[in-house]
């Protein structure tokens, strides 16, 4: 049985990762997210109270769901309905969460193991196993009925489905023949000895008919049970006068075998009772098998929700606004108001909101003064891709843009300490690893790659890198520094190549926006030839230098 | 005596105390064997040591391979030969167990299970038959051999009794009723009630209620109390057993079992070579070309002896680098008629001795009358397989490695080298460059002239032109790859070529559209 909240046609598997996903992590900080994910539900309702208790599974799942990018408008609309459903049904959203995680918790008490064999070798672990499976039962009975006492109010097919699937296996009737097949071995596990009245002890007694034929070298073989039941009878002590007494009887009965103080016999007894009940948990055991990934599943899959909902919440303390995005054609991509969700989330401070319209932009190239918002922004559009391609939603008015399966970053790691050469070795050898895996639907963003060589030597590798990464169809986003990369990209003037810069005002204050802007030459040389000379400029030029698209 | 590997001669046994031949370490076949013959044991491994002289053989062979390889025939040898382990397990258990009775029902049981197993597998044959999968003159005989088995009156009789008595063995059953502290006995068969029920809950669960007395063969407690009371009940059927067991006639065809290694051999190879198609690698069945026919004074030749392989590759190789899952590049091969031998040169690590052992199991595998590793292939016949692959100096004979190499070629060129294929991997490194050009040239003219073919793998490209009928090859050049170098040349230029590292990580524009495309 499968709970298929993530996807509509698979439970999660962790196939098909981002290619480095640790160093997207760490570029683009998504550890704050995954944070923010996991931040105790209880507290948040009231206003701007910062979360108590983590749950670090909920980091855990967030961590390893975002890493699987989804490939289709299908499978992000499934999500983004079902994380809907959640966020409006709060509290059913918890309690399913709760009740997986407790029967989970209950499971390692009793002591999950695998057994891969199949084969129980001991009367303890056969009880384990059958305690196990009681709880289980029992677990899905919960489960059940709170989902279908929600089912009306769901609107996601997901969750709609999961009820309709839980309903149909599960059914009242099946839960019903599983606890009789469990009561009819409950002697196996329910061995004490029971005060019935004052001084009347019961105890559970089996009784088994076995069917069995005798072809190879006469022994029996080929067993099948006839009939099994677990009868409640007065207690007798094994060998109490009562129970001398019925012995003896039994061996002088026709067709009687009797155990009494016969302790080879007794020992082929317990050997066919455990295998018997053995048998009957075999059974059983797809059943066993087929819970306990439903409910590992269960906890995982509602662990991402509410992990979501957490994040909304932190969202809405950072008095971030948000939205979810819209997948789009391949080669679109446009936002309005989108923010840089970590470092909100880290500084607590307000920042800006970018506007961009870079539909059909395969290549666009930041540059700019420093400390102007470039790394920022392209952090926000980073992190906005990954939250979308995992269904959340983003710190955004309006965001839309197409899937990028193959997503990859490359930013210049200041943090390490190797001599230049290393770093450029290190840089190449990073970039070299994305070419190898660059396929359909990639995305590129490079943050000041190639920075620790020559400016000369560094535009020349980025610009034959981009050229060919760009004819191959990866999107790929820019901040550099490089200008006369920027600048010879600038001068082949193709249309699918936008050029943004972050604004500063003519009195130097920085706005933290990117404009449009062609690649900026921040020397004062020029600054100063402009301002003396600028006037002897042709009407030509000027249109090349400025705004080349309106966004 | 009929043989399914083929018949040299009156009396001609198979595989026997065969050793490993010297070719075998030279050309890997050792790896291969080994895992062909895995799970048949040492008397089937044996079979593939003899390399068969008989020019027809290959082609008997080859047609009875052809049978066994389709799916019909082939499963109902592997069927039979599943049946025939049972039987053999059978037997031992009832030689292990001490009780009398118990020794009498695994007779019964041993005999109905010979029995069965070469029923089916004549009734799978001749199924197989008119299906149009069984055409080999091997085969068929194999066939008629068993329909002989199968309708003689003495066993027909004998069967009929076994099959009686195991009917009614079979139709014994208990119902036993457990409660803790006694067991009730009652005959007869039950409902299958709760049986079910667990199938209703569990639909198609498939699983097995084990005996927990099974370990041991011999009687626990409480089957040895359940036997005494159902003994008395059944007396009549106990004597009957009895009575069947001191029937002298041998119910076991010891020509039947004698085949059963030869049919391993057939199935092994088979088996193996399901198995590798699935992993990818690619079997064909040779074609025979013109015949190498020895006459009176030396050799003569008729027809055409065109020996060509396309999508040839080293099967050993391919084994080790499945494993590790990597490919083999395959190589074609093409000696056309009139031309003898390979000579092939080239740099280190090139895949010289890689081709020529893949040229060297061609032959073996084609001579052995099985599918070799090729996409597809033409081979001659020849007489003998010999290879020469130079070795570590060997403490053990004394000799100097010149010495050594020449002691080893001595038997190439003296024992029926006539027609035979040739596999040489550097000889005489250690000689002066004159003395094994001289010696190079000697030997490759020696075995030309006894119409021998083969390979010449050496650093000595003088070789390659030692006589007209040789072909010279070349390792490590690839004209592609030539052309690619100077695409690369001229665009090398224009991008900042001194950045050897870019270079390094293939990430000069050049490279880069080379590795999209």
């Amino acid at each position: 049985m499968n709970v298929n909240l993530l996807y509509s046609y698979k439970e999660w598997t962790p196939v098909k990762p981002y290619f480095d996903w640790n160093a997207m992590v760490k570029d683009l900080g998504l550890s704050s997210l995954f944070r923010a994910a996991g931040n105790d539900a209880v507290l948040r309702t009231s206003k701007a109270v910062y979360a108590e208790k983590e749950d670090t599974y909920l980091s855990f799942v967030m961590k390893r769901v975002s890493c699987v990018p989804l490939e289709t408008k299908e499978e992000v609309k499934y999500r983004q309905d079902v994380l809907d459903d959640c966020i409006r049904k709060e509290e059913f959203t918890g309690k399913l969460y709760q009740l997986a995680t407790k029967t989970l918790e209950a499971w390692e008490a009793l002591g999950r193991r695998r057994n891969s064999t199949g084969i129980r070798d001991t009367k303890a672990e056969l009880i384990t196993d059958l305690q196990v499976l009681r709880l289980l039962v029992s677990g899905v009975t919960e489960v059940r009925k709170l989902l279908l006492s929600h089912a009306e109010g769901f609107r996601s097919e997901g969750l709609r489905s999961l009820c309709r699937r839980v309903e149909e296996e599960f059914s009242e009737e099946a839960l019903l023949r599983v606890e009789k097949i469990l009561g009819d071995v409950s002697f196996y596990t329910d061995v004490a000895v029971r005060e019935v009245k004052r001084n009347v002890f019961h105890s559970y007694y089996p009784k088994i008919v076995l069917d069995c034929g005798l072809t190879d070298g006469l022994k029996l073989s080929d067993f099948r049970i006839e009939s099994m039941e677990t009868l409640e009878k007065p207690y007798s002590k094994p060998y109490g006068i009562k129970a001398k007494l019925q012995g003896q009887m039994n061996s002088l009965a026709p067709n009687v075998i009797a155990l009494y103080k016969d302790q080879a016999l007794q020992e082929d007894a317990a050997e066919l009772e455990f295998q018997t009940v053995s048998y009957v948990y075999e059974c059983c055991s797809n059943l066993a098998d087929s819970l306990g990934h439903f409910f590992d599943q269960l906890r995982f899959q509602m662990g991402f929700y509410l992990g979501a909902i957490n994040v909304k919440y932190q969202l809405q303390r950072c008095r971030l606004e948000y939205c979810f995005p819209e997948v789009g054609a391949q080669d679109s991509l446009s936002f309005g108001e989108l923010k840089e969700m970590v470092m909100s989330m880290e500084q607590k401070g307000k920042t800006v909101g970018n506007d961009g319209k870079l539909d059909g932009k395969g290549l666009v190239i930041i540059t700019g003064a420093n400390q102007g918002g470039k790394s920022t922004f392209l952090r926000s559009i980073g992190i906005a891709q990954v939250m979308m391609q995992c269904g959340l939603m983003v710190a955004a008015k309006r965001y839309k843009s197409g899937l990028y399966p193959n997503f990859f970053t490359h930013f210049t790691r200041r943090e390490d300490s190797a001599m230049n050469s290393g770093r450029l070795d290190e840089e190449l050898r990073r970039m070299h690893q994305i070419v190898s895996n660059v396929g359909e639907r990639s995305l590129l963003l490079l943050n000041e790659s190639f920075a620790t060589t020559t400016e000369k030597e560094g535009s020349a590798i980025a610009y034959d890198i981009v050229r060919a990464l760009k004819e191959q169809g990866v999107r790929i986003l820019t901040v550099t520094h490089l200008l006369s990369f920027a600048q010879r990209v600038y001068e082949e003037a193709n249309t699918d190549t936008a050029f943004l810069s972050a604004e500063h005002l003519s009195d130097g204050t920085r706005t933290f926006k990117m404009i449009p802007h062609a690649p900026e030459q921040t020397s004062f040389g020029l600054e100063l030839y402009d301002e003396v000379l600028g006037s002897v400029k042709n009407k030509d030029d000027e249109a090349g230098t400025d705004v080349r698209e309106m966004p | 005596m009929f043989h399914l590997l083929g018949q040299e001669s009156e009396n001609h046994e198979w595989g026997g105390k065969a050793e490993r031949p010297t070719f075998f370490d030279d050309l890997n076949l050792d790896q291969i064997i080994d895992r062909v013959t895995k799970d048949w044991g040492a008397e089937v491994q044996r079979l593939y040591y003899v390399l068969p002289e008989d020019p027809g053989t290959e082609a008997y062979r080859r047609e009875i391979y052809g049978d066994v390889k389709g799916e019909k025939v082939f499963q109902a040898m592997m069927e039979f030969r599943k049946s025939i382990r049972e039987w053999r397990r059978c037997m031992e258990r009832g030689e292990k167990v001490e009780d009398d009775l118990q020794k009498r029902t695994w007779h019964l049981r041993e005999t109905e299970c010979y029995a069965a197993a070469l029923e089916t597998l004549r009734d799978a044959l001749l199924s197989a038959k008119t299906a149009g999968q069984l055409n080999s003159r091997g085969m068929q005989e194999f066939l008629e051999l068993l329909s002989g088995f199968v309708t003689e009156p003495e066993y027909q009789k004998h069967r009929q009794e076994t099959a009686a008595l195991w009917k009614e063995l079979s139709g014994f059953h208990i119902l036993l009723t457990y409660e803790k502290e006694r067991f009730t006995l009652v005959e007869g068969k039950g409902t299958g009630k709760y049986e079910g029920f667990l199938e209703e809950c569990f639909p198609g669960h498939g699983k097995i209620f084990r005996s927990p007395f099974l370990a041991s063969d011999d009687f626990s407690s409480l089957e040895a109390e359940i036997l005494k009371q159902f003994r008395k009940k059944h007396k009549e059927f106990f004597v009957r057993l009895e009575k069947y067991c001191q029937m002298p006639k041998p119910y076991v065809h010891e020509e039947l079992l004698r085949l059963f290694p030869e049919m391993g051999y057939y199935l092994s190879f088979a088996q193996f070579e399901r198995k590798m198609m699935e992993r990818g690698l690619t079997f064909c069945t040779p074609v025979r070309s013109g015949a190498m026919k020895p006459s009176g004074n030396g050799a003569e030749k008729s027809g055409r002896e065109e020996l060509s392989a396309k999508g040839l590759y080293d099967l050993a190789l391919a084994l080790v680098n499945a494993d590790e899952g990597k490919e083999v590049v395959p190589n074609d091969a093409l000696l056309l008629d009139g031309e003898d031998f390979f000579v092939l040169t080239g740099p280190n690590q090139g895949g010289k001795t890689t081709y020529a052992r893949s040229l060297g199991q061609l032959i073996y595998f084609t001579k052995m009358g099985l599918d070799v590793p090729a996409f597809a292939a033409t081979v001659p016949y020849f007489r003998k397989l010999w290879t020469h692959f130079s070795v570590e100096e060997s403490a053990q004979t004394g000799r100097g490695k010149l010495m050594d190499e020449l002691v080893r070629l001595k038997p190439m060129m003296t024992e029926g080298e006539e027609g035979a294929f040739i596999v040489i991997n550097e000889l005489f490194t250690t000689a002066a460059n004159y003395d094994a050009n001289v010696m190079g040239k000697r030997v490759l003219e020696f075995f030309v002239n006894h119409h021998c073919k083969g390979i010449y793998v050496t650093h000595l490209s003088e070789l390659s032109r030692a006589c007209k009928t040789v072909v010279s090859l070349r390792a490590g050049v690839d004209e592609k790859g030539k052309q690619n170098y100077e695409i690369q040349r001229s665009e090398a230029q224009e991008i900042s070529g001194a950045n050897i590292q870019v270079e390094k990580y293939g990430l000069t524009y050049r490279q880069l559209k080379e590795r999209f495309s």
